[in-house]
């Protein structure tokens, strides 16, 4: 049975209103994803009935939140299948996760150590391990792609008995290529480094398995999974969140504090300084509790198939430069030449269709794509046929406005 | 220095667009605006005169001639080149203070223009105004 987008669409109320005089259209979930219900429910459920901070006071609200607020780490712990829920740490989002990692490492790199990344790197994942290069003088290598957006076949010679950290993105934010990530992680581990995966872009389609990815560690942002902003997650395995130096210190991360000295609290606390962001994380589980009541298979298969509709019929047209791979991705970037894709968004716009135009984050990519940067369409399940014929079409239309001269 | 919009007052420029009743409107009539603009030669095209904040490029060169501000100015994206069109029909030959002295931002939301305004990084014209009063 083929998934029918429009049972979710009462989910998401957003999406039902007009943009200008047009049916609004959402094709920017790539950047963030639309809440449904069930985190707003949640969100608003939290501040009305159970608001109070965590972990400290003994009062009726208090243990309310606090039992709520674990609860949530058990259940992205589930989401993820990590095995334990101290291995789940709050964060604000992927970009913070990555530099408590790249931060925390920090006291064991040395000169000459190379950490390695790939081509495809949203700057999140690109900008703390230069820095760290930077301020260790450790060396930051980077896996290249061919100018056709293929991996180059000799990449295993990029892990050398120097790689002491591999940090590598699941799914590129910029044009949807996956990374061969189960070979490059062997390559990576048989050296002896750490190892890092950037879910940001793989969460909300992928069900995601840390432990048969074997990773040390797996970062996500809730926003672009449904969920609140402000709000992810850094997983590690045990021995890996143990060796990281806290890169924020205060309250709630301590045992014990005096003027000498302090004791840091245990995992997962130890990197949780501060008040957490109590309604973001009852808003993520909210949003791992709405996917994991969906068949994620049939929502994945959707999505591509949404995806590989407007390939088909670009490819087609002629004239448009694709970037995306043909199948199995979720995202449609592109070019078209002699025409500013900021004109293209621009008269999509202003028809309603909402899409990405830009760098996406990812400079060195797009330098080596050859192009300023790419239109990207990119497809959440709430996404319908009839919406991605309607970018195509309006697509087609503002190139032909734009090319008359 | 010839003026590229010479034969068409700034009152057309600011009635077309004001005519506009949608987004779809204002965009074909800035498509329509960017080519009544002549291109900058490569040799214009320099980084002194490029403008930084936007995320299509924009040149903009600004030449006194008796105490007066004259204009010339390119992006590479249409709608920027008519949105600087209609910018430069409401400061053009006029002096420094006398530009200072008006409300660009006010004027050009009676353009119609107010959503080009915002200071998103997809656009920087807020940086070309800065540049337009600024000595």
């Amino acid at each position: 049975m083929v998934f029918d987008p429009t049972s979710l669409r009462p989910l998401f109320p957003i999406l039902s209103q007009p943009a200008y005089d047009h049916p609004l259209v959402y094709l920017d979930n790539a950047a963030t994803t639309q809440k449904p219900l069930w985190v707003l429910d949640a969100i608003q459920d939290y501040y009305r009935s159970f608001n109070a901070n965590v972990h400290r006071g003994a009062h009726f609200l208090s243990d309310r939140a606090t039992n709520r607020f674990e609860q949530a780490r058990e259940t992205v712990a589930r989401f993820i299948n990590a095995p334990l829920q101290s291995h789940v740490i709050w964060t604000k989002g992927a970009t913070e996760a990555i530099n408590t990692v790249a931060y925390g490492l920090e006291h064991l790199l040395e000169k000459g150590d190379e950490i390695l990344i790939t081509s495809l790197e949203h700057h999140a994942n690109l900008v703390p391990w230069q820095q760290l290069a930077f301020r260790t003088g450790a060396r930051l290598r980077v896996l290249p792609l061919t100018s056709k957006g293929e991996w180059e076949e000799e990449y295993a010679r990029y892990f050398t008995d120097r790689t002491r950290i591999f940090a590598a993105t699941q799914i590129s934010n910029a044009i949807g290529t996956s990374t061969p990530l189960q070979v490059m992680l062997d390559l990576a581990k048989q050296q002896g480094a750490f190892t890092l995966v950037d879910g940001a872009q793989a969460v909300a389609h992928y069900p995601v398995d840390v432990q048969a990815l074997d990773c040390d560690f797996y970062v996500f942002s809730g926003h672009k999974m449904y969920g609140p902003t402000g709000i992810g997650v850094l997983y590690g395995k045990n021995h890996a969140l143990e060796v990281l130096m806290p890169y924020q210190t205060g309250g709630e991360m301590v045992r014990h504090v005096s003027h000498q000295a302090t004791e840091f609290n245990v995992l997962p606390y130890r990197l949780e300084a501060g008040t957490p962001h109590i309604e973001g994380v009852i808003g993520l589980a909210a949003a791992c509790d709405f996917l994991c009541t969906q068949d994620r298979l049939a929502l994945l298969a959707w999505e591509q198939s949404l995806a590989r509709h407007v390939y088909t019929r670009l490819h087609k047209a002629g004239g448009i430069e694709l970037y995306s791979p043909e199948k199995n991705t979720t995202l449609v970037s592109l070019s078209v030449p002699n025409i500013h894709i900021l004109d293209l968004n621009a008269y999509l716009d202003s028809q309603g269709v909402a899409v990405r135009a830009g760098s996406h984050c990812a400079h060195p990519l797009m330098a080596q794509l050859g192009v300023a940067g790419t239109l990207r369409a990119s497809f959440a399940c709430y996404n319908t046929m009839e919406e991605a014929n309607r970018f195509c079409d309006v697509l087609l239309e503002a190139i032909d406005l734009l090319n008359e001269e | 220095m010839t003026d590229p919009l010479g034969q068409q007052r700034p009152i057309d420029i600011k009635a077309q667009l004001q005519a506009c009743r949608s987004k779809e409107d204002t965009f074909k009539t800035l498509v329509m605006l960017s080519k009544t603009q002549p291109r900058l030669t490569a040799e214009e095209k320099t980084e002194d005169n490029k403008i930084k904040g936007c995320e299509s490029a924009v040149w903009l060169i600004i030449e006194e001639k008796d105490g007066l501000r004259h204009f010339k100015a390119d992006s590479d994206a249409k709608l920027m080149r008519g949105v600087l069109v209609a910018i430069l029909s409401l400061v053009k030959g006029k002096s420094l203070a006398d530009i200072q002295q008006m409300d660009l931002k006010a004027e050009l939301a009676e353009l119609n223009l107010s959503s080009y305004l915002t200071s998103s990084r997809t656009n920087g014209v807020l940086a070309i105004l800065d540049k337009i009063t600024s000595h």
